[in-house]
């Protein structure tokens, strides 16, 4: 408590010194200072009047003598008046100066004085004269025209910035720049102000004809800043123009999602779609060039966390709501699909891109088939862009992560030999740093699996050990090796789509999950599936319900 | 439905009391009595907005009142004009209490308790008092910033926000005073004539004859029994401004020209007297033959140069009004004795003039499109 009132009175010095050098933020620097320091004088407004309401009148002045000096000087300070809660808190503050019962002259005066500071924040902003007679003559009172009045003034300005941005050479009706970063500046802490979004709108929407950007780097922060906190609902047309305009407001929503992602329960896709929608991320990437910024933090992040799961499945839940909001904006494509994808070959980005909603079942290995040739050409054509080297195409592949999903599942699932083909695809999936011998090796192996599997089928005696040893699992192998994940994979598919499986699911998962890391695994290939088939409108009562009961299991054991 | 008649009435003389020394004798039970009346009122106008019959009888009372205190002669509006105000009569109430410095310190002490009571969980139902009045503090103070440091007057005054806002609230007054009394409006009118500086008012009578026609607004439209249009007011302005010449003559001579020419032609009834006035103003002028130009008699006579900008700006407007003009000019110099050479008739020279006028633009801008008739 001591302490707080050290921090305070050490405030109190620090914001008195502030409000006397802005005055009445009449000037661009105080403007400017006062804008960036707004919520943090509210703050302090908060701590002021928490301690305020604790004494009564007299104590008040006794341990800070000059307090109305300091909150007269906000109340005229218009940047501050105008901003989020400060005019409320400065009214309780100026009602704990008031005292009941004033003793003396002195009391009544100060009294007196504090009332007209009130009446000042509530009522005494004069305006011109014309206009006060006017509606006074009329019988109005502000409370009844100021709404109409800023709604008013907020069109005609939001209409006199789209002008001036159609009509950018007209110089008889061109607002200088110097006009417009003033008015972006007024913004900041009108943002929050629902009355003032036409005009926020029109300011990041119009861009002007300058060569540099005139609007001020407070008030994107700001807008910025509101949007993350949902205080402001913009256009998404709006947010593309912010994030365009304002790098670091991109990024910093990029962190903002890390952040939200981090410190919500792990694997869960449809948290992370919704967090990812919520944030206008996807819709916005609609522009190639926030899809390439988002996609070069997801790159940064990938690579920072050595392929942790939880950043590919961020990638792919991204990619899936960026391919919906491209759909949902245009049928037709604006942009060719190498502006979003710059290091790839067309016809590959294309053939990721296909809805396997839209391929009939019977054809999709043929789909996956053709994916892995591409790839292959991709990943093993050394002649051009090879400096970026196999990574680029993984990076791709993933973003589409689903395929590889389907792919180990249609290879269970279909009677005839495994397509080398597809084997391919899995072991680059999973191993993609591996080497050329490496990855056969994988193939092979996955290609015994898939064969002892099969043969357990039709096995009427079936044990959870069996299905171990027949994967070659719980040897002295390394269980984070690529091709062992692969096969835990293949394992589990096994158990939600034989009919045998189901019964020994539960067993073989408690032998597997012998790590906490390897249980996390599982959960996310649970949810991660559970999650595909439903977009994929996939029915299977039996392997789902199996796949939810699973997944609420290990659930509560981590 | 008498006893909320009555509650009503009582809170329209308290509101009119409340700025009146009387409150000197106010203590802090009669403030906390009067804030629960509004309060009251305030949930009447939430229950009954959609509420016609009920709402038209309040409607009707408040009115009354109006009308028996002769404020549309006198000019004066009461606190409560129509249904709507009774949403924010608490408000109102409010802020004449906190301006009035008759208020005792212990009555005053109380008021700011009972509005201002600090943080606390806000109220899901209804915004309280205190967030009405702070969020009224933050437009006023919004208005303030935008007003010094972004808004710039629009050479269109139809188009200035405050001019336009003037505009809007002179509408809606008038509709509600022809509400209460066929002839209010006049007469509110003309009382606002005699107390209004006039070059603002009739410049806002020009903004308000050219504001589009209102499309009801969502929250009123859950209101039924108000279509709110201007088209009402414009007409009580069309009304008064023909039935009242010298204000006409002074609104004719005030305003910009184009802007005359906007409000002539959105409003036909108005343009014969237009016409009529300017025709009166050019039979005023005489050539005067040594300097070869029209001049006036007295000095308050409209120079030759107006009154050729005047015809120019009318002959530019769309069809019918542009015919209507030049038929008058032709009828005029018929009149004079339809003469083809300069100097004799002033409609002859103002003829001549607009067509070189129209001679010239046409070739300045290669093609005339308004006066290729003239």
């Amino acid at each position: 408590m001591a302490q707080d009132s050290v921090d305070l009175s050490c405030d109190y010095q620090f914001w008195m010194q502030k409000l006397s050098v802005w005055d009445q933020a009449s000037t661009l620097e105080t403007q400017q200072d006062t804008c960036l320091h707004l919520a943090q004088f509210q703050e302090f407004l908060r701590k002021m009047y928490e301690a305020l309401k604790e004494m009564d009148s007299n104590t008040v002045i006794e341990r800070f003598p000059t307090i109305g000096q300091l909150l007269a000087k906000a109340c005229w300070n218009p940047f501050i008046l105008a901003y989020d809660e400060s005019q409320k808190i400065l009214i309780w503050c100026l009602c704990c100066l008031i005292n009941k019962e004033p003793q003396n002259s002195g009391q009544s005066k100060l009294n007196y004085w504090i009332q007209g500071l009130l009446s000042h924040i509530l009522s005494a902003l004069r305006f011109d004269k014309e206009v006060a007679l006017f509606t006074q003559g009329l019988g109005y009172a502000p409370i009844d025209y100021y709404p109409g009045l800023l709604k008013n003034m907020v069109l005609s300005l939001a209409s006199e910035l789209r002008e001036n941005h159609l009509n950018g050479f007209n110089t008889q009706r061109r607002m200088a720049p110097e006009r417009v970063a003033s008015l972006s500046r007024v913004c900041v802490p009108l943002i929050t102000l629902p009355d003032v979004d036409p005009l926020v709108e029109a300011l990041l929407i119009c861009h002007g004809h300058e060569p540099q950007e005139i609007l001020q780097q407070e008030f994107f922060e700001a807008v910025n800043e509101a949007i993350l906190l949902k205080k402001i609902s913009l256009p998404v047309s709006a947010v593309v123009c912010l994030w365009l305009r304002h790098l670091p407001s991109l990024e910093k929503t990029m962190l903002h999602l890390f952040e939200k992602l981090i410190s919500s329960e792990r694997n869960c896709l449809r948290r992370i779609e919704c967090f990812i929608k919520d944030s206008l991320l996807s819709q916005a990437a609609c522009h190639p060039a926030i899809f390439r910024v988002v996609d070069e933090i997801f790159r940064c992040a990938l690579l920072e966390t050595d392929g942790a799961p939880e950043v590919i499945a961020t990638i792919q839940v991204f990619t899936q709501c960026f391919v919906e909001a491209l759909e949902k904006e245009n049928k037709q494509l604006q942009f060719t699909l190498k502006t979003y994808f710059p290091y790839t070959s067309p016809s590959l980005a294309t053939v990721l891109l296909q809805d396997p909603q839209g391929i009939p079942q019977g054809q999709w290995l043929q789909t996956l088939k053709h994916i892995s040739e591409l790839l292959r050409k991709a990943v093993e054509d050394q002649t051009h862009g090879s400096c970026r080297g196999p990574f680029e195409s993984w990076f791709l592949f993933i973003h589409f992560g689903g395929w590889a999903e389907m792919a180990a599942e249609q290879l269970l699932m279909s009677a005839a030999e495994p397509p080398t083909a597809v084997l391919w695809l899995l072991a680059f999936y999973y191993g993609p740093c591996d080497g050329r011998q490496q990855r056969t090796q994988t193939m092979v192996q996955v290609k015994a699996v898939l064969g002892h599997l099969r043969a357990m089928c039709r096995s009427t005696t079936l044990s959870a050990k069996d299905l171990q040893t027949a994967a070659g699992q719980g040897t002295d192998t390394d269980p984070r090796a690529p091709a062992q994940q692969l096969i835990r994979h293949l394992l589990l598919n096994f158990l939600l789509w034989a009919p045998r499986g189901h019964m020994i699911a539960r067993d073989a998962i408690t032998l597997m999950a012998h790590t906490a890391e390897i249980t996390h695994e599982i959960i996310g290939f649970l949810d991660q599936t559970l999650y595909r088939w439903d977009r994929l409108g996939i029915e299977s009562p039996r392997s789902g319900k199996l796949a939810r009961e699973l997944l609420k299991e290990l659930q509560t054991q981590v | 439905m008498e006893s909320l008649l009555q509650h009503l009435d009582r809170f329209s003389e308290l509101l009119a009391v409340s700025r009146t020394t009387h409150v000197s004798t106010w203590d802090p039970a009669t403030v906390r009595r009067a804030l629960q009346w509004a309060r009251y009122l305030r949930h009447i106008h939430q229950r009954f907005g959609r509420h016609g019959r009920i709402r038209m009888a309040l409607e009707r009372r408040l009115h009354n009142h109006w009308r028996q205190e002769g404020g549309f002669g006198r000019g004066l509006v009461p606190g409560l004009a129509n249904f709507q105000a009774l949403g924010r009569c608490d408000v109102l109430l409010t802020l004449r209490l906190l301006e009035n410095r008759a208020l005792g310190d212990a009555a005053r002490h109380h008021l700011l308790q009972q509005l201002f009571p600090g943080p606390g969980v806000p109220d899901a139902d209804e915004e309280t008092l205190q967030e009405s009045l702070a969020s009224l503090a933050r437009r006023r103070s919004a208005v303030h910033l935008l007003r010094f440091n972004g808004y710039r007057e629009n050479p269109n005054l139809q188009e200035d926000s405050l001019m336009k806002t003037q505009a809007e609230l002179l509408l809606e007054r008038l509709q509600e005073v022809g509400k209460a009394e066929a002839e209010g409006p006049t007469r509110f009118l003309s009382s606002l004539w005699e107390r209004l500086p006039k070059n603002n008012f009739l410049k806002v009578i020009a903004v308000a004859l050219l504001q589009p026609p209102l499309s009801p607004r969502p929250q009123e439209e859950l209101e039924p029994g108000i279509h709110k249009t201007h088209g009402e007011g414009s007409q009580a302005l069309v009304h008064w401004l023909l039935g009242n010449s010298e204000v006409f003559a002074a609104f004719c001579r005030a305003l910009p020209v184009g802007l005359l020419t906007l409000v002539t032609s959105r409003h036909p009834a108005l343009s014969p007297v237009y016409l009529g006035l300017l025709t009166d103003w050019g039979q005023r002028l005489h050539y005067d033959l040594q300097k070869g130009i029209w001049v006036g008699t007295e000095p308050q006579d409209v120079p030759w140069e107006e009154l050729h900008d005047r015809f120019l700006s009318l002959c530019q407007a769309p069809s019918p009004l542009k015919d209507e003009v030049l038929t008058s000019l032709e009828t005029c110099k018929a009149q004079d004795g339809d003469f083809e050479v300069p100097g004799l008739s002033i409609w002859t020279d103002l003829l001549l003039a607009l067509r070189s006028g129209a001679f010239r633009k046409k070739q300045i801008l290669g093609f005339s499109p308004d006066l290729s008739s003239v």
